[in-house]
């Protein structure tokens, strides 16, 4: 059982070894004992349940303890950005850039003043629902009834991961038909049960959520009020694909690749498709050694070969998604570009 | 009438809509207290210099400086350990210890010492607890 | 038998350390149920679903019930929704009364978990379903009804009320929080504070701060008198309990604990308005209101049964929606997932052995947390007779730990915790009320999320009336506590002007 091993560390730590350490610490060596604090303020929810597989795995490789702490995305900002030693380090999702893109106060640019560490796995749950007695049957069908000046109400929390879907809902009615964008309007909700709610009140017509979150309530037959039907995964189709075959309750992996692209889709240009992945990813202070950097990146790629690190992610329903750290930080600054162009031009004037 | 009562909220002010209502009634509420205990507001100054001459100085002064003191050191001294939580260990000891004896009554060996051996281990268990066996982070 | 898949004795050796454990989490000012559930999270990977689960529940049954202990005892709610019992169980201690006051609040607990659990296992859908008809403006007027114990709990009406929406007001500060459904827009912070201020105040150093530390300085004010001796615990049959206690409160009881059964169906309502709401309600409907707030055993059990309450209430929406019903069970949905197991409207269904598991760890879960409590009380009541020389700085200690613990680790909640203390100590010579600002304090978040919500989808004042029949009963409920607190409030000056006439 782990209490008894936590108990031999115990022991390990109260001997000398702990209170020479400040002194004997070598640069590329990792500190001891490392702090990783989460955007989320949540120990149940999916931030925290990939941070604490992964740093569990991590923590074994190196030889390291590490803690994580749900302190929520303002205060891990804080955390990470004092502590330059190594001793904190910061892991969140695409949340930290896109709250800054949307101008949520409280949230720095992680691109600017921090460095943009590999990324770990994803969550590919995102997701649009409706009513399963709605007369929506498609993402086609969505945007038409808003190109035909319908009106359609759009549950979401505001200012981030689960906001970026309805932006790209508006986008892609503008490219359709200028000006329908306006007929998406977003209900402001927060929880998934608050989002919940709004469609059982009758307040929204399409709300987000997630396949882990809201799956077994499209296994309820029709007649019930709190029925529901998936209308789109943003995920892409690599995600998915890595995915366990199963998938998840009744909606296997393929059932799953008919609500993503590109078998439906929601054009985020000319040619191109929508598509988010929810990515978990690390992010260091600006001056910490480059050196223990490395040491995270090298001792990452060996825990990601590993089957079992990999197995306990998908029983989760993670993707495995390792990136090192300059890989990762290029293809998130790509798609942190992606996105604020699309956010930037809903914003213009000139487009209605 | 239902025109009267009709509301539109814009979402991106509806964070200062509640605080106006609250705010708004505290004014009138505070008011109503100007106007009701206004005696009592007028003998606000006697009250103080009532509750000064009565106070045990040294004991309430002492706690507030000894906390503050106490709060300020947790942080700067924890950090010569990152997260080993020994900054609350090593500043809980004397803590407990000087706030023990600023609260005792007869300062002899026979309170003394069982006070002291509380301060040393109550900290200890405490931060053994929490850092190995809970896992969670102290200064 | 099928039970017996489960039933081994690990499972029943994991639920009494969760239980004790929990107990233990829960006396401790500062430390929540929610809390041990985190804490010990991870160690369910290893054990599997149901001893996972065994140890999880018991550490939520013996986290919510352990914090009767020190609100008895040291007027210091060990967690948030043991609030409410010391406005009566304090006052009980302050008499010699501890051990009953103990007692009681025990045995109210116990029923408490007993009948919620009863309402889960035969009805949770059914309550499920019940449940989503609670839209924004039935959850506002639920938070309204339970603000109204503010004027029920006042010395001085005037002076109550200012103190509970000062107390709401100060809960606004910082950001209108976005997971909340807020715009993530600053508000009430004073310039150049923002770094610490843009979360606002926490409840728990806000709490361990007004009851806490601010009791330790009016202590330290008076020169800490010496405290209780071991022989005032004991004295007189007037503090021996006896069942008799319970005649005529078997409404009480059974109100209490099925409100907080109800409060935990709710998601966001929150779990410390269980227990405030049953001892309105309570209040309320009492011959004698009066007695409240001075050591009347029925506001103890009103309290303890409704907090207790919330355990298997919180369940139903987390087993029958997916959806957690308080703070600790979301992270019971950590733990479902983690095992690849999923929770939503089918989960019943889907897993009857699992189902079966919990209802029996939360069975067993009630028993060994009376019995571990009521056997203990003995040596917890002695508690009152360490001295405060030892007591008060150990106190101090545990609270900053709860302080520094409580959102894993924020040097600001340890400063809030000193602030509070402060203005708790300014707010007793102000003749400002603690009681109704720490209620406002709690509700106060919710009502404005439920209030500015309902304007926002409905776009009219009047809906607040003609939504359901569940708000009309709701509004008939919150005229009936403010003309109760009325009525009392008269008679107190009338008795207060005959007192000086004669």
């Amino acid at each position: 059982m782990k209490l008894t091993r936590r108990t031999i560390m115990a022991l390990a730590a109260c001997s000398t070894a702990l209170i020479a350490q400040p002194f004997a610490a070598s640069a590329q060596d990792l500190p001891r004992n490392v702090r990783m604090v989460i955007g989320s303020n949540s120990t149940g929810g999916d931030t925290y349940q990939a941070a604490s597989i992964v740093a569990d795995a991590l923590a074994e490789e190196l030889g390291i303890n590490i803690k994580v702490d749900a302190v929520g995305p303002s205060e891990a900002f804080k955390a990470v950005g004092r502590d330059s030693r190594g001793t904190t380090i910061m892991l969140h999702h695409d949340q930290s850039y896109l709250a800054n893109l949307y101008g949520v106060p409280g949230n720095p640019d992680p691109f600017e003043g921090y460095v943009v560490g590999p990324t770990l796995t994803i969550n590919p749950g995102n997701a649009y629902l409706v009513p399963k007695n709605s007369p929506y049957q498609s993402m086609d069908d969505v945007l038409q009834a808003a190109g035909d000046g319908e009106r359609v109400r759009v549950a979401i929390q505001p200012g981030g991961v689960s906001e970026i879907g309805f932006t790209a809902m508006r986008n892609a009615a503008r490219m359709a038909s200028p000006g329908s964008e306006e007929n998406i309007v977003a209900v402001n909700t927060g929880s998934q049960s608050d989002k919940n709610q709004a469609m059982f009140d009758g307040l929204a017509d399409v709300i987000n959520g997630s396949i882990q979150a809201n799956e077994q309530f499209a296994e309820l037959p029709e007649d019930d009020q709190k029925a529901m039907r998936f209308l789109w995964i943003t995920a892409t189709q690599e995600a998915l694909e890595q995915g366990p075959e199963a998938g998840v309750g009744n909606l296997t992996r393929e059932d799953m690749m008919q609500y993503a692209a590109p078998a439906t889709t929601v054009p985020m240009s000319e040619s191109e498709p929508f598509t988010f992945d929810k990515e978990f990813f690390l992010i260091y202070n600006q001056e910490m050694d480059p050196a223990q950097m490395e040491t995270i990146d090298t001792a990452l790629a060996t825990v990601f070969e590993n089957e079992e690190l990999n197995q306990r992610l998908l029983d989760a329903f993670f993707i495995p998604d390792y990136r090192p750290m300059e890989e990762a930080a290029a293809h998130l600054q790509q798609k942190r570009d992606d996105y604020a162009t699309v956010i930037e031009s809903l914003k213009a004037p000139a487009a209605q | 009438m239902s025109e009267l009562l009709r509301v539109t909220v814009d979402f991106d002010r509806s964070h200062l809509i509640f605080p106006t209502l609250i705010g708004g009634i505290l004014i009138l509420l505070g008011l109503a207290i100007l106007l009701t205990h206004r005696r009592a507001i007028t003998g606000a100054g006697a009250m103080w210099a009532e509750t000064l001459a009565g106070m045990d100085k040294i004991r309430f002064f002492g706690t507030l400086v000894l906390t503050i003191v106490y709060f300020l050191l947790m942080v700067p001294v924890g950090n010569l350990w990152p997260n080993t939580g020994l900054g609350f260990l090593i500043c809980s000891i004397p803590f407990v210890a000087l706030i023990g004896i600023l609260y005792m009554h007869e300062r002899d060996a026979r309170g003394l010492v069982p006070m002291l051996i509380v301060s040393v281990v109550a900290p200890t268990i405490v931060w053994w607890l929490f850092t190995y066996v809970f896992a969670l982070t102290l200064p | 038998m099928a039970i017996f898949e489960f039933l081994t004795p690990m499972f029943v050796f994991l639920i009494f350390a969760g239980t004790l454990v929990g107990i233990i989490f829960g006396a401790i000012p500062g430390m929540t149920a929610t809390m041990a559930v985190a804490v010990c999270l991870p160690l369910t990977y290893s054990l599997g679903l149901d001893n996972g689960l065994a140890l999880l529940l018991g550490l939520y049954v013996g986290g919510i019930s352990g914090g009767l202990v020190p609100a008895i005892l040291l007027g210091i709610p060990g967690t948030p929704s043991s609030i409410t019992t010391t406005f009566d169980g304090y006052p009980m201690a302050q008499r010699g009364e501890g051990e009953k006051a103990l007692r009681i609040g025990i045995v109210a607990s116990l029923i408490g978990g007993l009948v919620s659990l009863a309402a889960l296992f035969f009805f949770a859908p059914a309550l499920a379903e019940f449940a989503i008809k609670f839209s924004y403006v039935e959850k506002f007027l639920i938070i309204f009804f339970a603000l109204t114990v503010m004027a029920a709990l006042s010395e001085d009406m005037l002076l109550g009320i200012f103190s509970g929406f000062l107390g709401i007001f100060i809960s606004l500060i910082g950001v209108y929080d976005v997971t909340d459904g807020g715009n993530g827009q600053y508000r009430l912070i004073p310039p150049g504070t923002e770094y610490w201020l843009e979360s606002g105040f926490s409840l728990l150093p806000v709490l361990i701060g007004l009851f806490g530390l601010a009791t330790i300085l009016e202590g330290a004010e008076a020169g800490m008198p010496k405290g209780q001796s071991l022989k005032d615990i004991e004295v007189g049959a007037h503090s021996r309990f006896s069942w008799s206690v319970f005649k005529g409160q078997v409404a009480n009881l059974l109100r209490s604990s099925g409100i907080g059964t109800f409060v935990g169906i709710l998601p966001g309502v929150g779990g410390s308005a269980a227990s405030i709401l049953s001892y309105t309600a309570t209040k309320t409907s009492s011959k004698n209101p009066d007695s409240f707030g001075k050591g009347n055993p029925a506001g103890i059990m009103a309290s303890e049964a409704g907090n207790n309450g919330l355990t298997g209430g919180a369940l139903v929406p987390l087993l029958s929606l997916g959806i957690p019903g308080d703070s600790t069970t979301a992270l019971l949905i950590g733990a479902f997932t983690l095992q690849g197991i999923q929770v939503g409207p089918l989960f019943i269904g889907n897993n009857p052995m699992t189902w079966d598991s919990m209802i029996f760890a939360m069975l067993i879960a009630n028993i060994f947390m009376f019995g571990i409590m009521y056997f203990a009380i003995r040596w917890l009541a002695m508690v009152v007779a360490v001295p405060k020389h030892i007591l008060f700085p150990v106190i101090l200690m545990m609270c900053v730990i709860g302080a520094y613990t409580i959102n894993y680790g924020i040097m600001f909640d340890v400063w809030t915790l000193l602030i509070f203390g402060i203005f708790g100590w300014l707010m007793v010579k102000l003749r400002l009320e603690v009681a109704p600002f720490i209620i406002g304090f709690i509700l106060g978040p919710s009502a404005e999320i439920y209030f500015v919500k309902s304007l926002e989808s409905f776009g009219t004042l009047s809906i607040f009336f003609t939504k359901s029949w569940i708000a009309m009963l709701l509004w008939v409920l919150i005229l009936g506590s403010v003309i109760g607190s009325a009525l009392l409030a008269r008679r107190k000056s009338r008795e207060r002007a005959a007192g000086t006439s004669g």
